[in-house]
């Protein structure tokens, strides 16, 4: 079976597929970035600087 | 660790509102140390190796200019130490390096101790074990030819255990148990460099065992190059570039005391290069015998990599905004402005390398090692160098010991760097230009290729000056530490911190459950809720902060972006067409293949015909796919400082070969090739032979019991055919024991078997054409004639005479 699936792929379409895939996957990581606040990036960017624990833990 | 039990409302800074849905939990306070006993070590791991790869990576340069100062030991041949330099510079020095970073930056962005002590010294340990290991069996010759991958397989497990269940399972485990809730990006870098890097090593390095010292790779011809370039290309990626990023994406920070720049940016940054690094590798392989498509797709995805590059690039320098001043007193500073810049530098040349016209022009030049170097001494160096001297006083609690001395292996250190790249830089364009130039009478205006090295050798000699500082550096920053170590205190301080334990249920407005802003009374498609819900994107903010998860979706990405090339790359037929005429090697030629491959030549010689005028002008006709079907590993090479031999077979007399080996710059004045005169000495062990057939047989290679059977014997009588030919040729007699024979019959079947004519098909070949046990070549070649029955274009060889004999054998077996 898993050979007739293999055997009737067409690989032909790898490569375009390829960067559909990559696209789509950048844009949707590149608007979840854009919606992260401000707050919680400054808060992230500042974890190296600081020793101890900030309490609460969320963003 | 010791812990006391306490409430919520002992923790300082705790908003009442969520206290009071947690008022009556009880919360764990833990008390911790870091464990900078394994940080030290890493440390110290890495100075010691960085003097060991930068002293070998010079002795290399100067071989390359003083080609007899080893006198012609075989242990120090260019050859062999190349492999010894750049697996020292990568997995020792960077590798310790990236380690001690690691282990530092890990604990404290997860404010917590690494989980294992055991397995942080097992790491440390098992990792030295191994590069030792690397350091006797690469000059010994005991080597896979794959660059960056040369360690042989039983090694090579010692690797995936060592880096993915010691190493990763440490790491993972101490994600799992931290007390910060968000993994900083720099977590990210290194998660991804554990995951990929095991990927990329183990599917590279899957073999067939032909011994304890040897395996064949299950891939071959051109399915085995673009598995060693997808690792090559992607262990820059993942070794020498992801964890370096998250050292600056730590280290810079804190010694500019600024957060990063865009923390936002940071996060395209590592999700850009997660996606695009992986597809790059086929830039290494234009105009090969790759298929094109494939290098397409490979280009195009390096050129995607400018941006995220150079986005990591500025958001390493723009960290600096505002403490410019600083750069100017602080030589760690300096380090990381200069490594950076560099990043940005090598990241911004990489793709543009691989664009194909411009690959034409540089590939198997000296461009590429000045790519590399600009690459790995500026970046990977300084940014190690940067971190070191931010470390010391830190781990050493004590005082730098010479803060000048810091400022004077800066300076020595860039230039050195310059004085290394910039000639180099003009010896590949020289080399390039050269090698493609054509006169006004349509010939190769320099067709002997020794004309190309002898006009960039005194550039080789300035790239030694340049060594000579880098070098000069690394000892300045040996003596610091060990100075600075002198001066430590007794005992080490070490801090004990207190903090809860992460509740399993973050009650925080990401982990509430995900609601749409739109009343449910607005009338809307559930669909659209849920997209709404969707689209805050509080999914990813959780998965940002599940290890796992987060670890088998970047794995997950890895893998596709993987499979998408290499499905095509393994399944489409027609990627590799075969040729009826090429066949499996003879027992000699495979054992004198398997010397080539310890000697190391394919750091000088490649065996990749590129279709363009200039090279099939200068080499032959261009290389096919078909040709490397029995290749394992390929040999395609990397790089000229000799010529081509994809066509070597035929083009000079065995007793040519005997003389070069003896003496490579009398036979061609000027040659930089040392001598290798170990191999017309050495007996070669025929009885060995046997294990090397067994395995291309199990990997395919049509060879008959027989054949296996009697491989000492096939391989005897081909040895004395070649010995015949030399002594009738002038050359000394006796001599069809030793070494050299295997390697000339292997040099003389390069690239002709595409010039045969397929045997006529249905003709049943007598068993008698096999040469009977005992009978000389000359009987065997002579008194049946089968050679006179198998049309081959040009003259043959009597090596390749008896290679035609159980060339023929095949085909009336097989048919």
């Amino acid at each position: 079976m898993i050979k007739d699936i293999i055997c009737s792929l067409d690989y032909s379409f790898f490569a375009e597929a390829a960067l559909a895939l990559f696209v789509g996957t950048f844009f949707i990581i590149f608007y979840g970035t854009a919606r992260l606040s401000r707050e919680a990036a400054d808060r992230f960017a500042s974890i190296p600087l600081r020793d101890s624990i900030e309490d609460p833990r969320h963003e | 660790m010791s812990s006391v039990t306490a409430t919520d409302m002992d923790a300082p800074g705790m908003d009442p509102n969520d206290m009071d849905a947690k008022s009556k939990a009880q919360v764990e306070i833990e008390s911790f140390s870091y464990d900078d006993d394994i940080v030290r070590k890493f440390v110290t791991a890495t100075i010691v190796w960085g003097l060991v790869a930068t002293l070998v990576g010079l002795i290399v340069a100067i071989l390359l200019v003083v080609p007899t100062i080893t006198g012609g030991l075989p242990w120090f041949s260019f050859g062999r130490l190349r492999p010894l330099h750049t697996n020292a510079a990568i997995f020792a020095f960077a590798g310790n390096g990236i380690f001690a970073a690691i282990y530092y930056s890990t604990q404290r962005l997860c404010k917590a101790r690494m989980w294992s002590d055991s397995l942080s010294r097992l790491h440390f340990w098992g990792w030295q074990l191994i590069i030792v290991a690397a350091a006797i069996t690469l000059p010994l010759g005991i080597t896979q030819s794959r660059e960056y991958a040369e360690l042989e397989w039983p090694i090579d497990i010692a690797i995936a255990i060592v880096w993915l269940v010691i190493f990763g399972g440490n790491f993972l485990m101490t994600l799992i148990h931290r007390r910060e809730r968000h993994m900083y990006v720099a977590l990210w870098f290194y998660i991804a460099t554990i995951v990929t890097v095991a990927l990329l090593h183990v599917f590279n390095n899957l073999v067939v065992p032909a011994g304890w010292f040897k395996g064949y790779s299950v891939y071959a011809g051109v399915q085995d190059a673009f598995m060693q370039w997808w690792y090559g290309h992607n262990a820059v990626a993942f070794f020498l570039t992801t964890p370096f990023l998250g050292l600056m994406y730590y280290f810079l920070p804190k010694a500019a005391e600024r957060p990063v720049f865009s923390y936002k940016l940071s996060i395209i940054h590592f999700w850009s290069l997660v996606f695009i690094y992986i597809w790059a590798g086929p830039h290494h392989l234009h105009y090969t015998a790759l298929p094109e498509w494939a290098c397409t797709l490979g280009m195009l995805f390096s050129l995607m990599l400018w941006m995220p590059s150079w986005g990591g690039m500025i958001n390493g320098l723009l960290t600096l905004r505002g403490a410019w001043h600083k750069v100017a007193a602080d030589p760690v500073l300096k380090f990381y402005v200069v490594g950076v810049t560099f990043y940005g530098m090598s990241t911004f040349e990489g793709p543009m390398l691989s664009i194909k016209s411009i690959n034409a022009l540089t590939h198997y030049t000296d461009w590429t090692i000045a790519h590399v170097h600009s690459g790995a001494l500026g970046w990977n160096g300084f940014m190690v160098f940067g971190m070191l001297y931010w470390l010391l006083p830190r781990l050493f609690q004590t005082k730098i010991w010479s803060p000048k001395m810091v400022s004077l292996h800066f300076w020595t250190g860039t230039i050195g760097i310059l004085l290394y790249i910039i000639p180099i830089y003009a010896a590949g364009l020289m080399q390039g230009l050269m090698w493609r130039s054509i006169d006004e009478t349509g010939h190769l205006a320099y067709p002997e290729f020794i004309e190309t090295i002898q006009q960039v050798r005194p550039l080789w000699a300035l790239r030694v000056v340049g060594g000579l500082l880098y070098v000069g550096g690394v000892v300045m920053l040996a003596i610091n530490a060990v100075m600075t170590w002198m001066a430590r205190p007794s005992t080490y301080d070490v801090p004990v911190h207190t903090a809860a334990r992460l509740s399993r249920h973050d009650d925080t407005i990401a982990e509430a459950p995900l609601t749409s802003d739109y009343d449910k009374d607005v009338p809307m498609l559930d669909f659209g809720r849920k997209l709404d819900i969707f689209a805050k994107m509080g999914w990813h903010r959780r998965w940002e902060r599940l290890p796992v998860k987060f670890t088998i979706l970047t794995t997950a990405a890895v893998v596709i972006a993987t499979l998408f090339e290499v499905i095509p790359t393994f399944l489409i037929r027609t990627n590799v067409p075969t040729i009826a005429t090429v066949q499996p090697y003879t027992p000699l030629e495979l054992a004198g293949r398997h010397i080539y491959v310890s000697e190391g030549c394919y750091n000088c010689h490649s065996q990749m015909i590129r279709p363009m005028v200039a090279e099939t002008k200068r080499y032959g006709e261009y290389s096919k796919p078909g040709e490397f079907i029995y290749d394992r590993p390929f040999q395609w090479g990397s790089r000229r400082i000799g010529p081509d031999l994809a066509r070597e077979g035929g083009r000079q007399s065995s007793k040519w070969h005997w003389d070069h080996f003896a003496n490579p710059s009398f036979i061609s004045e000027g040659s930089v090739m040392p001598s290798y005169e170990h191999l017309l000495e050495n007996d070669l062990k025929f009885d060995a032979i046997q294990p090397h057939v067994q395995a291309a047989a199990y990997l395919g290679a049509p060879y008959t019991e027989d054949e296996i059977a009697n491989c000492e014997a096939i391989a005897r009588r081909q040895a004395e055919v070649i010995a015949a030919e030399i002594v009738a040729q002038g050359g000394p007699a006796a001599m069809h024991e030793k070494q050299a024979m295997a390697l000339i019959a292997y040099l003389q079947r390069m690239g002709t078997d595409i010039f045969k004519t397929p045997a006529p098909k249905g003709g049943d070949v007598p068993a008698e054409a096999v040469p009977a046990e005992g009978a000389t070549p000359e009987e065997a070649t002579t008194e049946e004639n089968p050679v006179d029955d198998v049309a081959v274009e040009g003259e043959i060889s009597p090596a390749q005479s008896v290679q035609a004999v159980i060339a023929l054998d095949r085909t009336g077996a097989s048919s």
